[in-house]
Formats: C-alpha cells, structure tokens, sequence
C-alpha cells in the first residue's frame, strides 16, 4: 500500500469559490522523495495541508475526493515562530513537545529528542532558551521536533527558506537520509536548483491542478516550466543558462551534467 | 554626497555577548552591495545600526553626511528605506496602496507626488492588479512585496533590505532585480543581506561578508563566488552558475546568467 | 517565588483581589493593593520594578477617571480593587512560566488543549510585547515618529495598534495548526515531562486561602 494518495482531491477554502486544489491525484510510496513546485498561490501548501488531515478538518472548506495515509503525517510550516509552542524552558522541551502530546513513556521521549537534535546537527543548541534562537537555528529545532515524532510520512512547507547556504544542504541530506530509511517525503520548495539530487519525483501544480507529475530529472527539463502564462516556476539555474544560451537539446540541470555535455 | 554609506569602526555588544567588532566600510551612491555571512554573524545588528534602531558602542555610522547616533528611526527614514524580517506583520492600511503610502506620507511629501511614488513603488514590483486589495487577502510572499513597495515609495538614497527574495516564485524575483537594479541606475545605494547566492550574483555587484561579528571579506562579487574554499570556510557556498563558470574556465569569470550563456556559446561553437 | 506549585501563584493571583473586595472598602481594598504591588516589585519575572511600573501605568487612567466622574470617595473605593486585579494579574505573568503551568495542569489530570488555553493566556502578554517591538521598530523605520506630544502619540497608536492585532489574530489561526501538526488534538493524554514538585506546606495553604476567602465571604454577607 502507497505511503500516501490523492485520488480526485478538489479542495475549496471556507467561503471562496476557486478551489485552491483541483482533481489533484497523486501517489506517494515509502522511500520516495516527492518535490512540488509551483508559483505562489498554485497550491503546494494546500497540498501538505490537506495531506497532514488539517483541512478540511482544522480549517473548514469543501473537500471531494479521497486520501489515505498509511501512518503518521507531520508536516513543517515554512513559518517556525508559529510552530514553535511557546510553552518550552528549553530546545529539548520544545522537541519533547510532539512525542509528549502523543503520550510515548518518557525514556522513548527522551531518545527520540536526542537522536532528532543529532540528525538536524543542534544538540549544541540544547540547553537554549527557544525564544532566543534566530530563524535558521529555530527552523532547525522545529524540524527536530518533527522528526521527533517518528512519522512515517513527512510533509515539509519550504524547510529550507530561513536557512542558510549550509544549512539548507543539511536539510537536503537528511530529506534523502529519511527517505532511504523507509519514509515517504514530500518536500514543497522554491528551492529548484536542490531538487535534481534530492528528489525521485516532482509534482508541477499549476492554478491547483497537477500540470505534470513523474522522474524529477523529467519534468524539470520541459520547456513550458519558463512559461509564465502556464505559470511556470521555471527549473533549475543550470537548465536556465543552457536555454538563455539557445543551446540544442534537453537541459542539464545541474553543473555535474553541464560539464559533462559542454566540450 | 559621495558617500551613501559608512561604518568607522563600529562595535556592538548586546548585554556582554559582543556582536559587531570593528566593522569598517563604505558605499557609494549607486553601489549594489550583498551583505553574507552565516546565521548570527551579525547581519540583522548592522542592519538595526544603519536605520538608528541601535546606537554603535564604539565608531561612527553615517548616512549621507548623517551621523546616525545622533537621529532618531524616524529622521533616517527620509534617506534609508528599510525591509527587515517579519515585513508581513507591519502592514496596517486598507488597501495595499494606502499602506505603501503611509511612509512619503508620515515623512511630509505632499499628497500628488505621494500618489505618483506609489504607483512608482507598485507597478515596478507587480502590485498595481492588488493596490486595492486588503493587504492581509495577498499570500504572506506577496504581503513582503507590499512592505517593499513602501521601503521603494520612500525613495530614499540608500535601501537596506533584508532577505527580498525569500520565499518569492521567479516571478516576484525577477521583478524585485529590476526594480532594485533600476534604483541603483538612478543614485539609490543598496545594501542587500541574502542567502540567495544566484540572485547576489546576478543584481548586486559587491560582498561584505561578516563572520562572528567582523568584517571578513570586503570584495567584487563575481570574484569572490570564485573562491569556493574561502566561502566554505565562511559558511556559504557559490551558486551553480559560478560553479559552472569556475569548472569550465570561462574566461573572465563571468557568474550572471546572460554573460554565463555568451560565453558558453563562444565555448559550444569552437 | 518561582519554586512555588503553579496551583499555589494562581491561587495568591485570586485571593488577592477577592480579599479587595470582600474587606471593608478603603483599607480593605489599600491594604491587598499594597500586597499585590509589592509582590510585582519583588518579583524575578520581569524587569526591574518593570512590572510594577506597568501596573501603576496600567492603572492610573482608572484612578484618574474615577476622581474626575465620581469624585474622591468613589475612587478611593474602587480604584484599589481595580488596581489589585491588575497587579496580581500582571505578577502572575511575570511569576508563572507557561511551561510549568500547562505542566501542572497536565499532572493533575486536565486535558492538554484546555492546559493550554489557560497558558496561552499567560503568555499573550510578553508575546504581544514582543511583536508589538517589532512592530514599532518597523513602523519607526518607515518615518512614524513616536516622540513628541500626545496628539502625535494619539496619530502613533492607529498605526502600531492595527498591525499589532491584525497579525497577532492571523497568527491565531496559524499557530492553532501549528500546534495540530504536533500532535496536539490530545485525545492521547499527554506525558508530563517534569511535573512540578506540590508539598503538602503549599496545598494546606491553598486549601486555606480558599477558606479564609469564603470565610470573608459569608462574614460579609451575614
């Protein structure tokens, strides 16, 4: 059984007639690195909300079509200050946060909270007051306090916005490092150029609707990506270059493939 | 005014932990200045130094021919239009158009040439189709543009912008470059802090990088993403079309897309 | 002070302003005033004399307005008891860390989500602090001056009091979700990670102050 599926998925928020998703179907298996990209407004965080059962359920609206899930969904906002509890001394508390809420006997809590500070490289940060963390370190707590939770399918709403250059690469390591371990990740990014490498499959949703869906190094090379009237969040900056400088073929879309296609 | 922009070395310390430490530069007007450096190496302090929100220990910042210790926030705002983090949550108007114009308003510009600021401000970054739009009914990356479109409306002298880009579509970004590349062309000194590598490359010419508090690097852009050990070293990491540009050997080091693509013309054809 | 049981805070929090109330007025309602501003100037939470200064800031438009409508008698009346609610209130921000309280309240066998409302209460005040900061430095950026006399703070407030509530509520809405996503429904009972210590000392005298308060009560009424 898929980790994750959309079948017909049409969702409207309360009191708009657009849907902000239509006839979206899609599935995710155990293992898999989803991207979803798209330009601001196309849908991709209503995607990972309905998927983590927080809409219609939390938020109200009109959903038809079906979901399953095949085990716990936790999804990271790319807003951390809003996720943050606000109820924690520390950043091992504020990680404690979810595995509490789920009742786990406090030794589990207690490994699970190390082991999540480990992966996402802030055990330093452990003692901290999370109300004095900055963006990026906060960003990485939350992330910590997700992974806490040990779901089996992981939803992240732009994990690597606040982060820096190094450690947005920590970001996409673990993505993949989870995915080998069993989970289902489904990754919304504005983060293109990562996406190569770090994810098996890309989903392009365009005004809601699926406008393509299949192998990642596929769908960011075709050319109505830089279409603005299809609403286009264009691809990779390599792939960019190659098409700017009218070059024949498919697109690299990364500098290893560049070097390898350029005399 | 030939300068824009100058820290003499100034310090900072917030209670005992210390967060600026001798930093010395300056900008000319026009310039286009990336400020890098990793998460809490003092970006946001220097920023909140150059708008007056925090007075040097030690050193002198200046404005123009300003010293910023001795104004007040809201003096400043008639010369450095500022984005800071959280620009989302300072919207307060009706429409985006009355909140773009609150600044040229509140700074004393009478209301024909505030009307003409805005609409400025608001076509150069997309908005005009929402002006009339309750800010709080755009999408939270659109709410960032609204916020800059006020920072724009002021056209001030210098524009001190913190993180522009992030969480834009390519859209919004490449309509953020032309708008700030279209001030700089006009005198408009930017001071740009951005973990968006490409888009430093490709609008802003000059990095200052910081790093625990002090100035480690005061270089051309286009060189400097050249260096890859150095900027690991700093924390960042040069984006793909300078990678691309240094593994080939282009001549002349070029990292912004069109000169990228010329050369790898010239490169394809022989 | 900080060592004190949740439980225990909240109950001085109460008892003061009902002692306000139920002792004969004037030095009933000066002298638990007095209790409770001295405990917001001894208070750790906080700055300095912050938190007494924001409760005597908070309180004087009401000592103010009772003199000028109703005269001295009246003021002298209520504008302790107003003045006791506001400072204990205000001291139990500063005292109660919303951590120990949700805490507490969880080991006691309350449900996590209404533990929560109780705590997010207590941390409204320092969070919109803090956001209300933020918003001011903004503002002031953008050329609002917050110096000068009061009709210039009057023009300040519209556009410091708007953003602030408008994006607190939004943020309402989002944090609801964000707490969703951990878990938080709380059909589970939720483990407490260090429930805070309750000796016997504190519980007798809580079970006291809810006598001694009744105790008035009936006094009074009798």
């Amino acid at each position: 059984m898929s980790a994750l599926t959309f079948a017909g998925v049409t969702y409207r928020y309360p009191a708009t007639l657009t849907p902000a998703l239509a006839d979206v179907t899609l599935t995710v298996e155990r293992g898999e690195v989803v991207g979803v990209i798209g330009n601001t407004g196309a849908g991709a965080s209503t995607l990972l909300l309905v998927a983590a059962d927080l809409v219609p359920r939390v938020l109200g609206g009109a959903l038809t079509g079906t979901v399953t899930r095949a085990g716990r969904c936790a999804l990271l906002l790319p807003t951390p200050w809003t996720q943050a509890s606000g109820m924690a001394f520390t950043v091992q508390d504020e990680v404690a946060f979810g595995p509490a809420n789920l009742g786990w006997p406090r030794e589990r809590i207690g490994a699970a909270v190390h082991r999540a500070l480990e992966r996402v490289d802030a055990v330093h940060l452990e003692m901290r007051d999370p109300a004095t963390l900055s963006g990026g370190e906060l960003q990485r707590v939350i992330l910590a306090g997700i992974l806490a939770m040990q779901p089996e399918v992981l939803l992240l709403d732009e994990p690597t916005a606040e982060l820096d250059p190094g450690g947005a690469l920590l970001v996409w390591r673990l993505v993949r490092e989870l995915a080998a371990e069993g989970a289902a990740v489904v990754v919304a990014t504005s983060d293109l150029d990562a996406l190569p490498d770090a994810a098996d499959r890309v989903v392009w949703l365009a005004g809601g609707r699926v406008r393509a869906v299949g192998e990642s190094r596929v769908v960011l090379a075709d050319e109505a990506l830089w279409s603005d009237a299809e609403g286009g969040p264009g691809s990779t900056a390599v792939a960019g270059v190659w098409r700017r400088a009218r070059l024949p073929g498919p697109p690299p879309l990364t500098v290893q493939e560049a070097l390898e296609r350029v005399p | 005014m030939s300068v824009a922009l100058a820290f003499e070395h100034v310090s900072f310390a917030y209670a005992g932990r210390p967060a600026l430490a001798d930093v010395s530069f300056a900008i000319a007007p026009g310039e286009r200045v990336a400020l890098l450096g990793r998460n809490g190496a003092g970006k946001s302090t220097l920023l909140r130094l150059v708008t007056g929100l925090l007075h040097p220990a030690a050193g002198t910042v200046r404005v123009g021919d300003w010293d910023a210790a001795a104004r007040h926030p809201d003096e400043l705002a008639r010369r450095v239009g500022s984005l800071f983090q959280h620009a989302d949550q300072q919207l307060f108007a009706r429409t985006v158009a009355d909140d773009v114009a609150f600044g040229p308003r509140v700074t004393g510009i009478p209301e024909p040439e505030t009307a003409e600021r805005v609409r400025r401000a608001l076509e150069s970054l997309g908005l005009l189709e929402v002006a009339a739009e309750h800010p709080y009914d755009l999408p939270p990356p659109w709410r960032k543009l609204a916020a800059l479109a006020g920072a724009l409306a002021l056209e001030p002298m210098l524009l001190v912008l913190d993180e522009p880009t992030a969480g834009l579509d390519r859209r919004s970004r490449a309509r953020v470059a032309e708008a700030l590349a279209e001030r700089a062309d006009g005198g408009t000194a930017l001071l740009v802090v951005t973990h968006d590598l490409g888009f430093a490359a490709e609008t802003l010419e000059r990095a200052l990088v910081l790093e625990q508090g002090r100035l480690a690097g005061d270089a051309m852009l286009g060189p400097f993403l050249a260096e890859a050990k150095r900027l690991e070293g700093l924390g960042l990491m040069a984006p793909p079309l300078a990678r691309l540009s240094q593994a080939l050997g282009l001549p002349g080091g070029p990292v912004r897309e069109g000169e990228v693509a010329s050369a790898l013309v010239q490169r394809c054809s022989t | 002070m900080r060592a004190l049981h949740p439980f225990t805070l909240i109950g001085i929090a109460l008892a003061l302003p009902a002692l306000a109330w139920l002792l004969p007025s004037t030095w009933g309602g000066l002298a638990a005033m007095s209790l409770a501003l001295t405990l917001c100037a001894a208070t750790g939470g906080g700055t300095r004399f912050g938190v007494l200064r924001t409760a005597l800031l908070t309180a004087a438009p009401f000592w103010f307005f009772l003199f000028l409508l109703h005269g001295v008698a009246s003021m002298l009346t209520t504008a302790p008891r107003l003045t006791t609610m506001i400072a204990s209130f205000l001291w139990l921000v500063a005292e109660l860390p919303p951590a120990r309280l949700v805490e507490a309240m969880v080991a006691a066998g309350w449900r996590a989500s209404v533990a929560f409302l109780f705590s997010a209460t207590l941390s409204a005040v320092p969070a919109l602090r803090e956001r209300a900061h933020r918003i001011v430095d903004a503002q002031r950026c953008r050329g609002l001056r917050t110096r000068g006399g009061p009709l210039t703070r009057i023009a300040a407030l519209r556009a410091l009091a708007l953003p602030l509530v408008l994006s607190a509520l939004h943020e309402v809405d989002e944090r609801a979700l964000a707490l969703e996503t951990r878990g938080f429904s709380g059909s589970v009972r939720r483990t407490p990670l260090a429930p805070p210590l309750d000796p016997m000392v504190e519980r007798v005298f809580r079970w006291g102050l809810l006598l001694g308060c009744l105790g008035l009560l009936v006094w009074r009424v009798a």
